[in-house]
Order: structure tokens, then sequence, then C-alpha cells
């Protein structure tokens, strides 16, 4: 097709379209009920292992979802309700724990392994391709020749044999 | 006598082991082919004691023996059969039996597998390796997690009963079982490559050898994690099939880095490169299954699985020191042997796409590991507790999973050492016309979410490049010998069963990818406070209270609100969200009542138990899409079944026999042959 060398980008030009449209909107959601949500599923069920306020059922995590609705429609930012639950439960009440302290190490350091990875996965391609390609030694040849043959053989057998 | 004959079986399967070990050193000290034919047979006695041990469990459990504490702990009389014979892996000593049990298994599987080969120094170190793990966990048996303690003073006349978590749904007595295939399975692979490092026969023999037993695990595991996921959304009530739980994460962690590992390891076998990196993953893998292992049984963490607080920890975190030690120090040994001469010679490759996948692999496993220790570790650095839970995993794992989406359609149509851009282009085209049309269709008709949109089209991406792939090979073979197209499939599949399983595989994890993000960004929930009678509404399904239902059992009594169903103006039938209590139990257990198909689930749970007035708090949810994750679940589960099969022309590798071109499997040939004629093209 005469779309030819431009294909590929076309196809990806289309696709980044849709998820501008995707994208478009629902960007940013901040009415109350969307607000109350977003901050349940970031604090933890007190009585709970491990489940978030969102997502639990019990009748602790439901009072912390009516105590977040009340905030909210009191005008209370969502930084302020966080933090008047940290003041409460202490740090722990964070499913996500803030950029801040001791917990900067779980967002800083898997970040910086990627970044070292590619930077050392760059750097093996680089020094490959300075690397002059290996050439086939006598012996290398030799036994490709016999493995061909080889090959060879086993085929004509196999196309020989009569159908099962 | 129940007791009496598991106490002997463990101190047999220990003994056993431990001899075992001693003669097998002792043969590879001195160069005796004899000694190390007969260590070998050491392999039947540990099987013989873990059979020995489990069936006295089993037999005692299923005989009401309540002189043992481990069944006075775990069982009960009205506790139904199925729930009876899964209690032996209800609680901690139990499951270490049950490890024990399967570790066996593999271990009589590697060993019939090189029963020809047993004088071989190899295999010796081998099973030796393995004899070592078999008696770190007979010994467990012996010390921390004795699972035939007697019952100090009287034999009382009925016990427990299981965790209630653990004897309400049917999926228990397969999810457990399942995972320790897999993760028990994981020895295998480590067995061989301590083999071969300490050996120094580093070629690639030994991997071909394990690599089937590699793949079974993994499918196992895969399978195990999946149960798991359909465990917790049918059992636990919150809606939910993945918590991000330490001990989901725990199994999820080796599953990271074995995947990893089966693409990797295709570069090996290819280009003999990265062999330090697979050494490395295997070891990882294993480490990762003993350190599940202790975040699971320790009781460090709070999660649904640690059901004991006990002294295994310790041991287990012991063994865990020893066995990256020994890893460590093995490969850094080796290192001078590990270096390999090729090298790869652009990244828009096939063995570039393979790094990059294992880059994001790693990543994806790091990323999972530190988010579930970093807790501990914070807590033990400085006392103050933090959490690490679901926000945190998914804004760090989501764009991995969609990178690696993006590399699982485009690295199979990529050629081996480098891709020019006519070959990109025929290959990947149609394929990313119909991503691209796909994603744009969606989002038009109403879709919403970048991540949702991305997974729906890379997954099509995914489809249509293996549709592609599997059209493009059926053809040239029905061009090439005239056969008919499902004749020429047939051929084509059989001949490289490998190949095609794994891209099953990948149409399984394109269904899992898919399922994820339709239930997670599309899923519905609300509370309705409901009296008799009375209706709510929710997405078109129309929900009324009918009443409650009260049911007795000598094992449990449920109490249960009917609820009626119906959607445009059909009645699609009674769902009873309950609560269940068992007698033994202080809490109650909520169990949710789900109408499961195929485009979405409605999922009743009871929030508040009905009144005697007959009010009631249902939690309702439509959450899409969910059953696909279990049907794709299967489809992987199918596709690894495929790729082991074997091969009726197999011709026998042996492991350790050096140089890569011997080791070189049958398949490699014949698809990197398929691979040239196909680039000529």
């Amino acid at each position: 097709m005469r779309l030819g060398r431009w294909s590929l980008v076309a196809a990806g030009m289309l696709a980044v379209a849709a998820l501008v449209v995707a994208a478009g909107s629902n960007g940013t959601d901040d009415s109350a009920s969307a607000r109350v949500e977003h901050l349940s599923e970031q604090l933890r069920c007190p009585t709970c292992q491990g489940l978030s306020v969102a997502d639990s059922p019990a009748s602790t995590a439901r009072a912390i979802r009516e105590d977040v609705a009340r905030r909210v429609a009191a005008g209370e930012t969502d930084a302020e309700i966080k933090a008047a639950y940290v003041d409460r439960y202490g740090e722990w009440i964070l499913l996500r724990p803030r950029g801040s302290g001791v917990a900067v190490v779980v967002w800083a350091v898997p970040v910086a392994a990627l970044v070292l990875a590619g930077a050392g996965l760059a750097a093996a391609f680089r020094r490959w391709r300075r690397q002059a390609p290996a050439q086939p030694t006598a012996d290398d040849r030799a036994l490709v020749e016999r493995e061909l043959d080889e090959r060879g053989r086993v085929e004509r057998a196999r196309s020989e044999r009569p159908e099962p | 006598m129940k007791a009496g004959l598991g106490t002997l079986a463990v101190a047999v399967g220990l003994n056993g082991s431990a001899l075992g070990v001693a003669v097998l050193a002792l043969g590879l000290r001195r160069g005796d082919e004899r000694l190390l034919v007969a260590g070998r047979r050491f392999v039947w006695v540990v099987v013989g004691a873990a059979v020995a041990a489990a069936g006295a469990m089993e037999w005692a459990l299923v005989s009401h023996d309540f002189s043992l504490q481990y069944v006075v702990d775990n069982h009960a009389r009205a506790t139904p059969l199925l729930y009876t014979i899964a209690s032996l892996w209800g609680a901690l000593e139990g499951s270490i039996l049950l490890w024990a049990l399967v570790l066996g298994g593999y271990l009589a599987f590697a060993a019939r597998k090189f029963r020809d080969r047993a004088g071989d120094p190899l295999v010796a170190w081998a099973t030796l390796t393995g004899l070592v793990v078999a008696a770190f966990f007979f010994g467990l048996m012996i010390g921390p997690a004795n699972p035939f303690h007697l019952v100090g003073g009287p034999t009382p006349t009925d016990g427990a009963g299981p965790n209630p978590l653990l004897q309400n749904h049917p999926l228990m007595a397969f999810h457990p079982p399942m995972l320790y295939l897999g993760y028990v399975g994981f020895t295998v692979p480590f067995m061989f490559a301590i083999a071969a490092l300490v050996t120094g026969r580093l070629g690639e023999g030994w991997l071909v050898a394990t690599r089937r037993a590699t793949l079974i695990a993994w499918g196992f595991l895969t399978t195990g994690i999946i149960l798991g996921g359909w465990w917790s959304y049918e059992v636990l009530g919150w809606g939910g099939y993945w918590a991000w739980d330490p001990v989901e994460n725990a199994s999820f962690l080796p599953w990271l880095t074995a995947t990893a590992y089966l693409h990797s390891v295709m570069v090996q076998e290819r280009r003999g490169m990265l062999r330090v990196w697979n050494l490395s993953l295997l070891v990882a893998t294993f480490a990762l299954t003993i350190l599940g292992t202790f975040l699971t049984r320790s009781g460090v963490i709070n999660s649904v699985h640690s059901f004991t607080q006990s002294a295994i920890g310790p041991a287990l975190l012991g063994f865990l020191g020893v066995v990256v030690a020994a890893g460590v120090g093995l490969i850094g040994w080796r290192g001078d042997r590990l270096r390999a001469p090729g090298q790869i010679d652009s990244p828009v490759s096939r063995e570039g796409a393979f790094l990059a996948n294992n880059v994001l692999f790693a990543g994806f496993a790091f990323v999972v590991l530190l988010g579930t220790v970093f807790p501990l570790v914070a807590e033990a650095l400085n006392g103050r507790q933090l959490s690490v839970g679901e926000p945190y995993f998914d804004r760090m794992t989501v764009p991995i999973g969609i990178a690696l989406l993006f590399l699982m359609a485009v690295a199979p149509a990529l050629p081996w050492r480098v891709a020019s851009a006519g070959v990109l282009r025929r290959r990947l085209a149609g394929p990313a016309w119909f991503a691209a049309v796909t994603m744009l269709g969606l989002a038009l008709a109403g879709a919403r979410g970048v991540a949702q949109i991305l997974a729906f089209g890379l997954g099509a991406f995914a489809v249509g490049g293996i549709v592609r792939q599997v059209v493009t090979a059926v053809r040239s073979r029905m061009r090439a010998d005239g056969s008919g197209p499902a004749r020429a499939l047939r051929d084509v599949t059989a001949g490289n069963r490998r190949l095609y399983g794994g891209l099953i595989v990948h149409v399984g994890v394109v269904i899992v990818a898919v399922a994820l993000a339709a239930s997670q960004g599309y899923g519905v929930k609300r509370e309705f406070r409901l009296s008799k009678g009375e209706s709510a509404t929710l997405n078109g399904y129309r929900l009324t209270f009918v009443g409650r239902q009260v049911t007795e059992t000598p094992q449990k009594r449920t109490v249960a609100a009917r609820v009626e169903v119906a959607r445009g103006g059909d009645v699609l039938g009674v769902y009873e969200p309950a609560v269940q209590i068992f007698p033994n139990a202080t809490q109650a257990i909520g169990t949710p009542s789900v109408r499961t198909g195929l485009a979405e689930d409605l999922y009743l749970t009871l929030v508040s138990s009905p009144t005697d007035t007959e009010e009631v708090t249902i939690g309702a949810a439509v959450n899409p899409m969910v059953l696909w994750l279990w049907i794709g679940g299967g489809v992987m589960a199918l596709g690894t079944a495929a790729a082991v099969w074997p091969t009726r022309r197999r011709r026998a590798v042996h492991p350790g026999d050096g140089a890569s071109r011997e080791g070189s499997p049958p398949d490699a040939w014949e698809s990197r042959s398929r691979t040239l004629t196909e680039a000529a093209r």
C-alpha cells in the first residue's frame, strides 16, 4: 500500500488521537463524591488487614467514609483531610506513603533503579556496537557444513518416508 | 499410632535426606560412581517418608484423631470431607508437610528423568542440593513446625474446625496445592543451576534439561495465583480479587522472576549470552519462594494468610540467607567462566526485546519486593509504622504492565539479531492498524481512561500479531506441501509446540490484562438500606429485598438476605448474600453472592444482617469482565500445557554437554531456519 513507510507512524498517531479522546472528558473529576471515593482509596481501614477504607465492608471503614464525606462537604481540602487522619492514626493510615521522610525511599529507589538499568543497557549496546563482529573460524564453517548436511539428510529421509 | 507413624516418617525423611547428602558428598569427593548411584536412591526414601507422613496426617484428620494437636486445632467432627482433606494445608505445620510431599514428588521426577546418568557429577550435585532442601523442610517438622504434636492432657472429643475462611469455598481445596506445585517446582531448576555452577559445566545442556520443569512449575504457579484471586473474590466479600496483600505479593514475586527467566533463557539458548543473568534469576526465584514462605508463615506481616505466630521465622530467614549467600558466592566464583563472547547487535531485535522485557520484569519484581518489605524495614529502623498499599502499587506497576504489554505485542514479530524497517513494517503494520482502530472505536463509543484504552489497544495489537504469525505460517505450509488449512495448522503447531504454546499463553495474558483494565476501571459500587419488599436500582439491575433466611447445619449457621434481581422487567433470580457463623470462631464471615456473566458480574454482599424488623443493608457492585480473569488464567494454563507436552520426535538431550551447539535443542534449529526463511521472504 502507498502509505508505505509511514504506515506504522500513522497507526501510532491514530492511537494517540484515541487516547486524547478517552482522556479528554474525565481528566479532572472534582465532584464531591469522586473526591470522597479518591480519598477513601488512600486511607487504610484501621480494623482490617490491609484493605482500604473504600474497599472494606467493615463498620469502622464506613464510619471513616462518612466522616470524609462530611469533611469534604465542609470544604476541607484533600491535604487537610489526610493530615487530620495522619494526626489521629499516624503515617500508617496512608496507603500511599508520602514523598517525605523515610518513605521517599519507596518512590525514589525504583525510579533510580530504572534509570540505572536503562543507562546500563545503553552503555552495553554502545560497547557491543564498537566491538568488531566475530569472524567465523574454519572450525565454525566446518561445523555449519556438517550440520546442514545432516539436516538435508534428515529432511530427505522424512520426505521419502511414506505418509502414515 | 498415627502420630507415631507420622513422627517416624518425618524422622526417616530427615535422616534419609541427610544420609543421601553424605553419601553423594563422599562419592563426589572420591569420584566414586557407585556411591553416586547409591546416593540417588535416597530420593526414594525421602519420597516414601513424605508420602507416609502426609498420609498419616490425612488419616488422622479423616478419622477424627483428636489426640493430635493439629487435628484439634484444624478439624471438627462436623467439618465436611473436602475441607477435612484440605485441612492438611489449612495451617502452618500441615503446609510444611505439603511442601515436603510436593518436593518429594519433584525430586522423584528429576531422579527418574536422569536415571541413566546418576553417576554424572552434575546430576549428583543437583540431587545433593535437592536433598539439602528436603532435609531443611523435614528438619522444620522435627523442630518448630511439628505437625504430629500430641495433645497434652486428656484427648478432647471434638476440635475447633478449620479457620472459617478456609471452609466455605471449594476453591480452598485447589488454590494452595496449585500454588505449592508452582513454588516448590522451582527447586528443580535451582538444583541444576547450583550443580552447573559447582561443577563448572556452564554450557547450555543443564538449562535445556530443566527448562521443562521450570515451565511446569510456572504453569502451576500461574494457576495457583489466579485461583487465589478467584477464591478471594468469591469468599472475602470486598468485591476485589487482588489487594496487594503482602502474601499475594509473595506469590507474585517468584512468578515475576520466573517469567523473566522463561524469556531470557531463549537468548541464552540462541546466542549463548546472559548466562550470569539467567543463573541469578533462577537463584532469585527460588530465594523468593523461601522469602514468600517466611512472610506467610512467620507472622511478621499481618495478613489473611498468616494463620499463626511461630518460631519458624528465624529458621526460614536463616535458610534464605544460606540460599542467597550460596547463589551469589557461586556466581561470583564462576564469574570468569560465565563471560559470554557474544554481542547484541541492535536494540530493535528479538534479543533486544528480551533484554527490555527482563529489565521491566526485574523492575516489577523490585517494586513489589520493596513495597512489601519496606514497612517492615522502616519500622525496624525507626519504630514508626508506615503503610504501602494499593495506591502505591497501582501507581508504580500499571506503567510497567502497559510497557510489558507493548513488548508482548511487538517482540514476537522481531527477528533475531537485527530488524530492518521493511520487516518491521511488513509484520507490524496490520496488527498496529487493528490496535489503533480498536482504540479509536472504543474511545468514540465512550470508553474512558488512558490506562484502559492502552490496555485494550495493546491487547488488540498483540492478538493481531499472533493471528498474523499463525496465518503466515499456515499459508506457507499450505503452499509448501499442498495440504488443507486444518492439516497445515495442525502440522505447523505440532512442529513447534513451545512457540505456539507460548503464543497461547500470550493470548491468555491479553485476556487477563483486558479483564483487569475493565474491572478496575469501570466498576460501580453502592450500598442500599432496604426494608422487606423495598427495591433499589443499580446500573439497570433492580434489587428487591424479599426476606431473610436462616439455615443451620452442624458446620455453621447462615443468615442470608434473599434479594430478587431483575433487569428490564425480567426476573433473573434470587440471590442470597449471607453472613456465616461458625461455632468455634468469634467473627462472623460475610459471604457474597455473585451473579456471574460474560460481560459483567453483579456482586451482592451483606453489609449488616437483616434485623428482626426485616431491614437490611446490602452492598451491590457491578464488576465488568471479572469472569475473563479466570478464563484468561485457564488459557495461560492451557498454553503452558501445550508447550510442555512431550513432542514425539524429541531427541534426547543430556545436561552438561558443554558447548551450546551440542545442547542446542532440535526445535531451536527448526524455528531458527524458519526465522531465516521468513526473513528472506
